[in-house]
């Protein structure tokens, strides 16, 4: 079903690179996950760390695939994730976040979150996270 | 999905074979019918033509006759009548044939112009009329002149029936012969077609009988599978059942379901009143909406489960044995997917209790050991002047904690009045247990704190909601009982450490900063100027309150090293403390060169802990909402961690000031920095540095 | 260390007391620890525990609560000996619980009462015990909970 969204790019036609954002407020986090991800069709094209910086980047870079931390100044990422899907629907968005409570776990997925990830992940839970990203549900 | 599919197939089939029954009878009857006429005209001209066939002969044999007959001179009319109904029947029985078109027209075509040939031999003969004879006296009756043309017109008709009759016959007979054949072949092919017809009825009837066999066994293995699946559903442990998009029950679930939620009811049952008294309301706002995002088509459901607000839902349920008891069931949701989408959402339901007890089990006894070591590898770090400082701080502040726990309370009012008290003495503490790198004793302050807070979510507290907390604290004191004992022995083996240029605050404070640095990946410098000025008095005050405002300023002020850059900052982060003697008392200035605080921020994390209204944020100006952040209860980072976002700090710091006569006040730029200035009264300078 | 699920046993059996005689369910009040466990009420009812745990386990009520827990009970009789009884029974509700949901870890004497506010009762050494206020009406007992 999410496959019916992907919006055809011209790079569909041969082997179609998905571009990643990392949106996260920790240094160490942003270059775990630069670093973890092993596959060659997904190319990192920005990385923020606050909501509001994430829209420009957002716009700048135009990504298929978000990494997104609900905890952050400036613009907190539920609004963020918000923003980003109203910019362009078909983007999938994987929030990674330490978030003890459920409720607001729920809430990111229903502004549009695709998936949830828990802080502390391992790089094989991070590697499939995003591996089922990028299949689609 | 498989039984739809096949009784889908079965009544197209069956209308396929009775069309094809139908229309190969049409073709059947259709086909004979002509193939029955045309027999029937080849039949019938046959019998003709083998009547024609005697005519030649007859007739040679009637111009015989007539000639004998004109010969002896005796009456010769009725042999020309007969010769005359003779032709006329021929040319009738020709005209029929040729009519009727079921012979050869080439052999009919021959026997018609030989026979036509013949005729204008014979009409001559024909034609004639009137007397053939004269009586003459000498010769008795003679010919006349006319009747001796008719016997010349007769001996020559005869001369050419002689000569001729035989051959007419024959193509007469080859006409036949046609006739014959051809309906000799109609026949032939009636038969073939009624052969056809036979056998294709026969083999649409093998079929349908093949198709009702097979429906029959389709319908016989759908019931096995029926009942398969009704044994499946009766004997597994787990509780299953299809959710609609109404979120109600469907009519299939497993038994297990009456077990776990002792009813029977739940075909039909909405989601929502299967788990109302059982699960807290806010919880199961979450879990419906949890469940409704299966609907939708952007969530994906492996990457949704961790978010799973019933993966381990507490519940007391009536025992066998008639008590109350515990248990954990575990709820999980799949997509079932139909050709158009999402058709249900299975709901899988599993006891877990015993699983749960055992890894909680299994926590307890690693945590234990691991905790022996964590104590050990943070003790031999930590100074034991400031370790034996900890040790009576930490006794005093559990005693507090306990104190406000004996508290008598009997209604939620008197429990939760106990709520920030506890919040506060915890905190206070955890922040200087981190501070000092024991972790194993700032994971109980915080897993306490937790608890504390867990209680203020429920919604009518009572003594029982406080239960784990107390067996915390327990645990906690019998954990500080141990540091105490390994300290000890410690201390008699290592020679104390000398102290910091700041003394013991500013030891703590560089302590804390390079742990918070490290943590989140954020380089920090501190400076810190006259914390050995603090007089005595405020010196656990003072502490306590760089403690909290350095870890706000690391975790939410100091931004991201590659966010500083695109600032035009340096990477590495500034906080300074310092603190000074005035003419009045003193003061402190706490700075950090990070992100600032927006107004905006604070309101919108005061709007959702429910602190303010949106209407009472949209009038508050930016004063106003400064001010929020020292409110009891707001925190801007919605994660829980060691180091913030537990809704308390900056309310302690407001506190723990206003107890001693201070104030505070602060002063951000959005994006440049924070800082706070905190005067103090004069205090009694007389008892000296600090602590 | 005790186990929630350990307390949670010895006090439902308190209230569940309550709850079945009295047809008026007792709450708790606010939980605490103590070294030196608080005095007595005039009537205490003890059950002694040993195997997986050791100690006490105490249920010390005021007389005048156990009054009014009579009358409730349609009790006419308010003698001594009746009192003794009644926190006898408590006790006897508390061990009948815990032998029931402990099963074989825990081995739990017959309850013995004791009556006077001078009388002590010796606490587990070196365990703190949990103070576990029971409120009935206006009147208040104590569970007392010392295990090692």
């Amino acid at each position: 079903m999410i496959r019916a969204q992907r919006t055809p790019s011209p790079a569909d036609a041969g082997r179609r690179v998905y571009r990643l954002l990392i949106v996260d407020d920790s240094n160490i986090v942003r270059r775990r996950i630069e670093r973890s991800q092993h596959f060659e069709d997904l190319q990192v094209v920005g990385t923020a760390g606050n909501g509001l910086d994430a829209l420009e980047v957002f716009a700048a870079t135009d990504p298929d695939v978000v990494t997104m931390d609900l905890t952050m100044p400036r613009m907190d990422g539920i609004e963020c994730i918000g923003r980003m899907v109203e910019l362009k629907p078909s983007v999938r968005i994987l929030v990674i976040s330490a978030l003890a409570d459920k409720a607001t776990a729920v809430e990111a997925m229903e502004r549009g979150a695709n998936g949830f990830l828990n802080k502390p992940f391992s790089d094989r839970q991070l590697n499939e996270a995003i591996a089922e990203l990028m299949r689609g549900a | 999905m498989h039984r739809s599919r096949s009784f889908g197939r079965a009544p197209l089939l069956t209308v396929g074979v009775g069309l094809a029954l139908a229309l190969s009878l049409g073709v059947v009857l259709l086909a004979g019918f002509r193939l029955a006429t045309e027999l029937n005209g080849s039949v019938v001209a046959l019998q003709t033509a083998s009547s024609l066939q005697t005519y030649p002969a007859d007739i040679s044999r009637e111009i015989d006759t007539l000639r004998e007959r004109l010969e002896v001179r005796t009456y010769a009319g009725r042999a020309l009548d007969d010769l005359r109904g003779t032709t006329t029947r021929l040319d009738d029985g020709l005209a029929d044939l040729a009519r009727a078109s079921a012979a050869d027209p080439v052999a009919l075509r021959a026997a018609r112009d030989s026979w036509a040939r013949f005729h204008r031999e014979l009409d001559p003969v024909l034609a004639f009329s009137g007397q053939p004879y004269r009586d003459s006296d000498t010769a008795g009756s003679v010919l006349s002149t006319a009747g001796r043309a008719h016997f010349m017109h007769v001996r020559r008709a005869q001369l050419y029936a002689a000569r001729h009759a035989q051959a007419l016959r024959e193509e007469l007979g080859k006409v036949v012969d046609g006739l014959r054949s051809s309906a000799s072949t109609a026949a032939l092919r009636l038969r073939g077609l009624l052969l056809g017809g036979v056998l294709a009825a026969l083999m649409l009837a093998l079929l349908a009988v093949h198709l009702q066999i097979a429906k029959g066994r389709e319908e016989r293995s759908a019931r096995e599978a029926q009942e398969r699946t009704r044994d499946i559903l009766r004997t597994v442990r787990e509780g299953f059942f299809l959710l609609d998009s109404g979120h109600r029950i469907g009519p299939v679930w497993s038994d297990a379901l009456r077990r776990m939620f002792g009813r029977e009811d739940f075909a039909g049952l909405s989601f929502q009143d299967l788990l109302q008294d059982l699960v807290p309301p806010a919880t199961l706002a979450t879990a419906l909406k949890y469940v409704n995002l299966l609907w939708g088509d952007r969530a994906h459901e492996n990457l949704m489960k961790s978010i799973n607000p019933l993966a381990q839902l507490e519940i007391t349920t009536e025992s066998e044995r008639g008590g109350k008891e515990t248990r954990y069931l575990q709820f999980d949701f799949h997509r079932v997917m139909g050709p158009k989408g999402v058709q249900h959402v299975l709901c899988a339901v599993g006891d877990i209790t015993s699983s749960v007890l055992l890894a909680r089990e299994l926590q307890d006894s690693q945590s234990h050991a691991s905790a022996q070591l964590d104590l050990l590898i943070g003790l031999t770090r930590t100074d034991p002047l400031q370790l034996g400082s900890f040790l009576d701080t930490a006794d005093a502040g559990l005693r507090l904690v306990n104190a406000i726990m004996k508290e008598p309370a009997r209604g939620d009012g008197e429990f939760r009045r106990k709520i920030d008290g506890l919040m506060r003495e915890l905190h206070s503490l955890k922040g200087e247990a981190a501070a000092l790198e024991l972790t194993s004793v700032a994971e109980r302050l915080h897993a306490l704190e937790g608890l504390v807070e867990a209680c203020a979510s429920k919604a009518e507290l009572s003594g029982a909601d406080f239960l784990p907390v107390v067996l915390k604290l327990d645990e906690l004191l019998a954990h500080l009982q141990g540091v105490k004992e390994i300290a000890g022995r410690l201390m008699l083996t290592r020679e104390p450490q000398p102290l910091g240029e700041s003394g013991s605050i500013g030891a703590a404070l560089e302590s804390l900063a390079a742990q918070l640095s490290r943590e989140h990946g954020k380089p920090i410098r501190l400076e810190l100027a006259g914390l050995a000025q603090v007089p005595a008095a405020y010196a656990r005050t003072v502490k306590d309150c760089l403690i909290q405002l350095l870890r706000n300023a690391a975790v939410h002020g100091i931004e991201p090293t590659d966010q500083r850059a695109a600032r035009g900052k340096n990477g590495t982060g500034l906080i300074s403390a310092k603190f000074a003697a005035t003419p009045n008392g003193y003061e402190l200035v706490f700075e950090d060169d990070g992100a600032g605080i927006a107004a905006d921020t604070l309101k919108r994390a005061a709007v959702r802990r429910q602190l303010i209204s949106e209407e009472e944020a949209a009038a508050m100006d930016t004063r106003a909402a400064m001010a929020l952040m020292f409110r009891p209860g707001l925190s801007t980072a919605d994660g829980v961690s060691m180091d913030a976002g537990r809704g308390v700090g900056m309310d302690v710091v407001a506190r723990g000031l206003q107890s001693i006569g201070g104030r505070i006040g602060v002063a951000t730029h959005p994006g440049r920095f924070t800082r706070f200035r905190i005067t103090l009264p004069a205090a009694d300078r007389a008892t000296g540095a600090v602590a | 260390m005790l186990h929630e699920q350990e307390l949670r046993i010895f006090v439902e059996g308190t209230t569940n007391f309550f709850e079945v005689a009295a047809q008026q369910p007792a709450t708790l009040g606010s939980p605490y620890l103590a070294e030196v466990p608080p005095p007595l009420h005039e009537y205490t009812g003890v059950i002694n525990v040993s195997g997986k745990r050791e100690g006490v386990v105490y249920f010390t009520a005021p007389k005048a609560m156990l009054a009014v827990l009579l009358m409730k009970m349609q009790e006419t009789d308010f003698s001594h000996d009746t009192m003794r009884d009644l926190v006898g029974e408590v006790a006897n509700t508390i061990s009948g619980n815990a032998r029931r949901d402990f099963g074989g870890d825990f081995l739990i004497s017959v309850p013995s009462v004791i009556s006077g506010e001078a009388a002590a009762i010796a606490p587990k050494a070196g365990a703190r015990s949990f103070i576990i206020p029971i409120h009935w009406r206006s009147h208040s007992a104590k569970l007392v909970v010392s295990l090692g």
